[in-house]
C-alpha cells in the first residue's frame, strides 16, 4: 500500500514541472523569436510595420474568429467535431458577389446586402446538412467548399473584378486613432464574438456542447442547436471578412480562397495553445492569426530567402501545436 | 445513527408499488416493489439481472412501466417523463461522470443554469455559490476557479453531484454506483458529502454493488433478485439485532446452481500458459499477479469498479500498462497491440461482441477466418474456398444456427454470434484464452454449448482465464477463481472449496480474504 503509493506522488510531482514548461514552449519560442526580430530589424516594432501586420492579418483573424465558434460549439476534433472550411469560400464568394454589384453601379448597401445573403445562405446550408441531414463537419463543409467555391467563378466567369469604390477605399486605406480601419472591423468581431461565446448563457452552454456532448445533454441541453447556430454565427464573420477582403484586393482576384483556408485553420489552432486553457477560443485564434502574419513578415525584413520562410513557419507551427498535445497527454 | 420514529412517521419520498416490465423475451421487472422514507438513505442492491437498473430506469422515466403505481412525494406518478421526475425534485447521480474538462467548477456546477448580471454570466456570482454550496452542503472546500480536469476523480463526483442539486429543489436523490469510479480512499470523500445531505434532510437511493458501502452507509436496504422485491432490512434499527452482509448475500443469491455445466477431467499440467506478475497501469490496476496453467479453466470475478475490465484490456494490449510482466507460455509477451497480443498466442473474446468481436457485415466464415487468415492464403491471395471450407467446419463444430458459413453476421443472434467468435479463435489454436463474460445475452441452450466448447479448449491444454460476474458460472466451470476487488487480486480459491455466499461475499467487499 505504502509503496504504491510513494511511487503515484513521485509521478504525480514530476509531471507538474514538465507540463508547465511545456504549456509555455510556445510562448516562449514565439517571444524569443520577436525579440530576435527586432534585433534584427528597427522597423519590425515600427508602428507602421505593426499597422501593416495588422492590416494583413485582418481577414484571416476574422474568419478565424468565426471557425473558433464552431469548433467550440463541435468539439476540437478535426475529423468528428466542429469545423467549418467552407467559411474562406463562402467570404470569397461574398467578395465576387459584391465586387461584381458595385461594377455594374448598384449602390453600396444593396450590393452589400445582396453579398450577406449569399453568405449567410452558405452557413444556413452547412448547419442543415451537419445537423438535420447528419454529415460529419469535415465532409458538409468540403462539399459546400466545392458547391461554393463552383457558384463564385459561374457568377463572376472567373476574372479579375478592380473595383474602384470610394467607401472600399476608405476601407483599405483609412485609419481611425492610427489604427487601419481592417483592424477596427477586426477588433470589433473580438469583441461581440468574445462576449457572446466567453461572456453569456448561450456561450456557455455552446461551449459546453462542445467540450462534452453528453455533459450538455445531461444538462438538458440539446447540442445540435447550438452546433447549428455556430455555423451561422460564423457566416456572419465571413460577411465582415467579405467587406475586408474586398477592401484588401480592391475587388476579387480568383484564388485568394485557399491560402485563406489554410491560414484560418492554422491561426485556429495555433491560438488554442496561447489561450489559458489550452482550448479554442475567439480571442486566441484571433491572435493566433496576428501572430502568424507577424512570423511571416519578420523573416521578410530579416531577408529570409522566400522559400526558406515557408519552412521554417511551417516548423514553428508544428512545434506550437505538437507542444500543446504533448501536455494535453501529459495531464491524461 | 438515526432515530427509528423519524424513518417511520415522515412519509415516504417514494413509493413503487407492484411495478412490471417485460422486455422481448424477458420478464425484467415482475410486481416490484421499492420504498424509501423522508430523509433516509435507502440501499438498493441484487445481482445483475435482478432489475435494479429497470426500475431505475422507470423512475428515470426513460423506460415505461407495463404496470404498477409510482409516487413521488406523496403524489401519484401519471405520466413519467425525465421532465416531470426532475420537476418533481428526483436528480439522479449517474455511474459516469460526464463534465466538460476544461470548464471550471463553478461553469461545470453551473452549466443550463447559468446565473447572468449586467455584463452577461456572472461568473464571481456563479463561482461564490458553488463554493459556498461545496463547502456547506457536500462538506468539501473546492476553488470555484480549478478546472475539471486538474480534479481527482472524487472532487469531479463532488462537483457532479453539486450540479444535480444547486437549484434547492433536490428532494429525492438517486445514486447509481456512485463509487465505481472512485479509488479506495476516495469513498470516504464521498461518503461524508452523503452523511452531510442526510443532515439537510435529503432523502437517498443507493444503488450499488458493494454490499459493505450499503452496510455502512444505508438506514434501510431493499434486495432485488429476479426481477422483484425479496426482502427489506433494517440496518440502523438498534432494538433488532444488527442486520449483517450475510443475510443481504442469502437474500441476493438464493438459487441453485443449474444442470448446465459439462463433467470436466481436470487434466492441470505443469507448464503455465499464462504468467502475469505485478501488472500496474498507474490507475486502477494496483500490482495485480496470476497465473493460469495449460488445460485449467481459472475464474475472474469482480464487481464494477474492480479493475475486472481493465485487466482483460491490458491482457489484450488494449490498455497501456506501467509496470509488470505477461508471459504467455512462459515466453514474455509484449502486449501493446491487440495484434501482438494475438501473435503471442493470446485469444480473446470481448465482452461487447457486437461492437468488438465481429465485423457484422462480413460473413460468418470471413469472420471466422479474420483471426487466421495467413493460414487460408497463399502469397498474400485468399484462397476463397478454402476459407469458406473452414467457415462451414467451424460452424459444424459450434453447432450455429442457421447453418450456412455465408450468412451475414448481423442477422444471428447473440448467442450464436458469439459461437462465431469462439470459433475464430479455434481456429487460430491459440494457447491462451480470455474469455469476457461469454455467456451474457446468450440463451440457455447456447450457453451450455459455450460451455463445452470451453470445456473442450481445457481438454486440448489450453488455459482459459474466464471472467464472469455471475457466480455460478463461475463454480460450475472453473478449477480456481479470482477475486479482483479496488484494482487487487484479493481471493485465489479452488472452486470446490467455496460456495456461491462465500464468492459474493467476497466480491462485493462484504468479508475479507482468507
Amino acid at each position: 500500500m505504502t509503496a504504491t503509493t510513494v511511487e503515484t506522488r513521485r509521478f504525480a510531482a514530476a509531471a507538474p514541472a514538465l507540463r508547465l514548461l511545456l504549456a509555455r514552449f510556445p510562448l516562449l519560442v514565439f517571444a524569443l523569436l520577436f525579440v530576435y526580430m527586432a534585433l534584427g530589424s528597427e522597423f519590425f516594432l515600427e508602428w507602421r510595420n505593426i499597422s501593416s501586420i495588422l492590416r494583413q492579418s485582418a481577414p484571416d483573424a476574422i474568419l478565424a474568429a468565426g471557425l473558433a465558434v464552431v469548433v467550440t460549439a463541435g468539439g476540437d476534433d478535426i475529423v468528428s467535431g466542429g469545423i467549418d472550411i467552407s467559411l474562406p469560400a463562402a467570404a470569397t464568394l461574398g467578395v465576387g458577389i459584391l465586387s461584381d454589384q458595385l461594377v455594374n453601379g448598384r449602390p453600396f448597401v444593396l450590393a452589400m446586402l445582396l453579398a450577406a445573403a449569399a453568405v449567410v445562405a452558405v452557413g444556413l446550408l452547412n448547419a442543415v446538412l451537419v445537423v438535420k441531414v447528419g454529415l460529419t463537419p469535415l465532409l458538409a463543409t468540403l462539399a459546400s467548399w466545392v458547391a461554393v467555391i463552383g457558384t463564385t467563378k459561374w457568377v463572376i466567369n472567373n476574372r479579375r473584378i478592380t473595383v474602384d469604390h470610394q467607401f472600399i477605399s476608405n476601407v483599405r486605406d483609412g485609419t481611425v486613432l492610427n489604427v487601419p480601419i481592417p483592424a477596427v472591423f477586426a477588433l470589433a468581431v473580438l469583441i461581440v464574438f468574445s462576449f457572446w461565446i466567453h461572456r453569456t448563457r448561450f456561450g456557455h452552454r455552446l461551449q459546453a456542447s462542445g467540450g462534452n456532448r453528453s455533459a450538455a445533454e445531461i444538462s438538458g441541453l440539446n447540442p445540435d442547436y447550438f452546433l447549428a447556430r455556430s455555423f451561422v454565427m460564423a457566416s456572419l464573420a465571413a460577411v465582415v471578412a467579405t467587406l475586408v477582403l474586398t477592401a484588401r484586393s480592391s475587388g476579387l482576384s480568383p484564388g485568394i480562397e485557399e491560402r485563406l483556408l489554410l491560414d484560418m485553420v492554422l491561426a485556429t489552432f495555433v491560438g488554442a495553445a496561447f489561450s489559458f486553457r489550452r482550448v479554442v477560443t475567439v480571442p486566441g485564434a484571433m491572435l493566433g492569426a496576428v501572430l502568424v502574419k507577424a512570423l511571416g513578415s519578420g523573416f521578410q525584413l530579416l531577408n529570409v530567402d522566400i522559400f526558406k520562410v515557408g519552412m521554417v513557419k511551417g516548423v514553428l507551427i508544428l512545434i506550437v501545436v505538437a507542444s500543446a498535445a504533448l501536455e494535453a497527454g501529459q495531464r491524461r | 445513527m438515526k432515530a427509528t420514529s423519524l424513518l417511520e412517521g415522515a412519509g415516504s419520498a417514494l413509493e413503487m408499488e407492484t411495478v412490471s416490465k417485460t422486455f422481448p423475451g424477458v420478464r425484467a421487472l415482475d410486481r416490484a416493489n421499492l420504498s424509501v422514507s423522508r430523509g433516509e438513505v435507502h440501499g438498493l442492491v441484487g445481482e445483475n439481472g435482478a432489475g435494479k437498473s429497470t426500475i431505475i430506469k422507470i423512475l428515470a422515466g426513460v423506460y415505461r412501466a407495463d404496470a404498477g403505481k409510482v409516487n413521488v412525494d406523496g403524489a401519484p406518478l401519471e405520466k413519467i417523463d425525465p421532465a416531470s421526475v426532475h420537476r418533481l425534485g428526483v436528480r439522479f447521480i449517474h455511474q459516469e461522470i460526464s463534465l466538460v474538462p476544461h470548464f471550471s467548477v463553478a461553469e461545470s456546477v453551473f452549466l443550463g443554469q447559468e446565473q447572468t448580471g449586467k455584463f452577461g454570466t456572472a461568473k464571481r456570482l456563479m463561482r461564490q455559490r458553488a463554493e459556498a454550496f461545496l463547502t456547506e452542503t457536500l462538506g468539501v472546500e473546492l476553488d470555484g476557479r480549478a478546472l475539471v480536469r486538474d480534479l481527482s476523480v472524487a472532487e469531479r463526483k463532488l462537483v457532479q453531484i453539486a450540479r444535480a442539486l444547486i437549484d434547492g429543489q433536490a428532494k429525492l436523490v438517486v445514486f447509481d454506483e456512485p463509487t465505481a469510479v472512485l479509488a479506495a480512499a476516495e469513498v470516504q470523500t464521498l461518503f461524508a458529502a452523503i452523511d452531510a445531505l442526510r443532515q439537510a434532510g435529503k432523502s437517498m437511493l443507493y444503488v450499488s454493488h458493494y454490499l459493505n458501502e450499503i452496510h455502512q452507509i444505508c438506514d434501510r436496504v431493499t434486495v432485488f433478485r429476479n426481477g422483484t422485491d425479496v426482502g427489506v432490512m433494517n440496518l440502523r434499527q438498534s432494538q433488532e439485532p444488527q442486520v449483517g452482509v450475510p443475510e443481504i448475500i442469502r437474500l441476493m443469491v438464493g438459487r441453485d446452481i443449474d444442470d448446465l455445466y459439462p463433467q470436466r477431467q481436470h487434466t492441470k499440467r505443469k507448464q503455465k500458459a499464462l504468467e502475469v506478475t505485478d501488472l500496474d497501469d498507474g490507475q486502477r490496476l494496483r500490482g495485480v499477479s496470476l497465473t493460469v496453467g495449460a488445460g485449467e479453466v481459472v475464474g475472474l470475478t469482480g464487481i464494477i469498479g474492480s479493475g475486472r475490465a481493465e485487466l482483460v484490456d491490458s491482457l489484450y494490449g488494449l490498455r497501456k500498462i506501467r509496470s509488470g510482466q505477461i508471459l504467455v507460455n512462459e515466453e514474455p509477451a509484449k502486449a501493446n497491440s491487440p495484434a501482438r497480443a494475438v501473435r503471442s498466442g493470446l485469444a480473446l473474446v470481448p465482452r461487447d461482441r457486437r461492437n468488438d468481436g465481429l465485423v457484422l457485415d462480413m460473413t460468418v466464415a470471413d469472420n471466422v477466418n479474420l483471426a487466421t487468415l495467413e493460414e487460408v492464403s497463399t502469397l498474400g491471395w485468399l484462397n476463397r474456398a478454402a476459407a469458406s471450407r473452414r467457415g462451414d467446419e467451424s460452424m459444424e463444430r459450434l453447432d450455429v444456427r442457421p447453418r450456412g458459413s455465408q450468412a451475414v453476421s448481423r442477422l444471428l443472434s447473440g448467442g450464436n454470434q458469439q459461437k462465431v467468435v469462439l470459433g475464430r479463435w479455434l481456429a487460430s489454436q491459440a494457447r491462451v484464452y480470455v474469455l469476457d463474460d461469454p455467456t451474457v445475452g446468450v440463451d440457455v441452450g447456447a450457453r451450455s454449448e459455450i460451455y463445452r466448447l470451453i470445456a473442450d479448449l481445457a481438454q486440448a491444454g489450453a488455459g482459459v482465464l474466464m471472467c464472469s460476474n455471475d457466480p455460478a458460472e463461475l463454480l460450475g466451470m472453473c478449477d480456481r477463481i479470482l477475486v479482483i476487488v479496488r484494482g487487487r487480486i484479493i481471493a485465489d480459491i479452488v472452486a470446490a472449496e467455496t460456495d456461491l455466499e462465500q464468492l459474493t461475499a467476497l466480491a462485493t467487499g462484504g468479508a475479507e480474504a482468507t
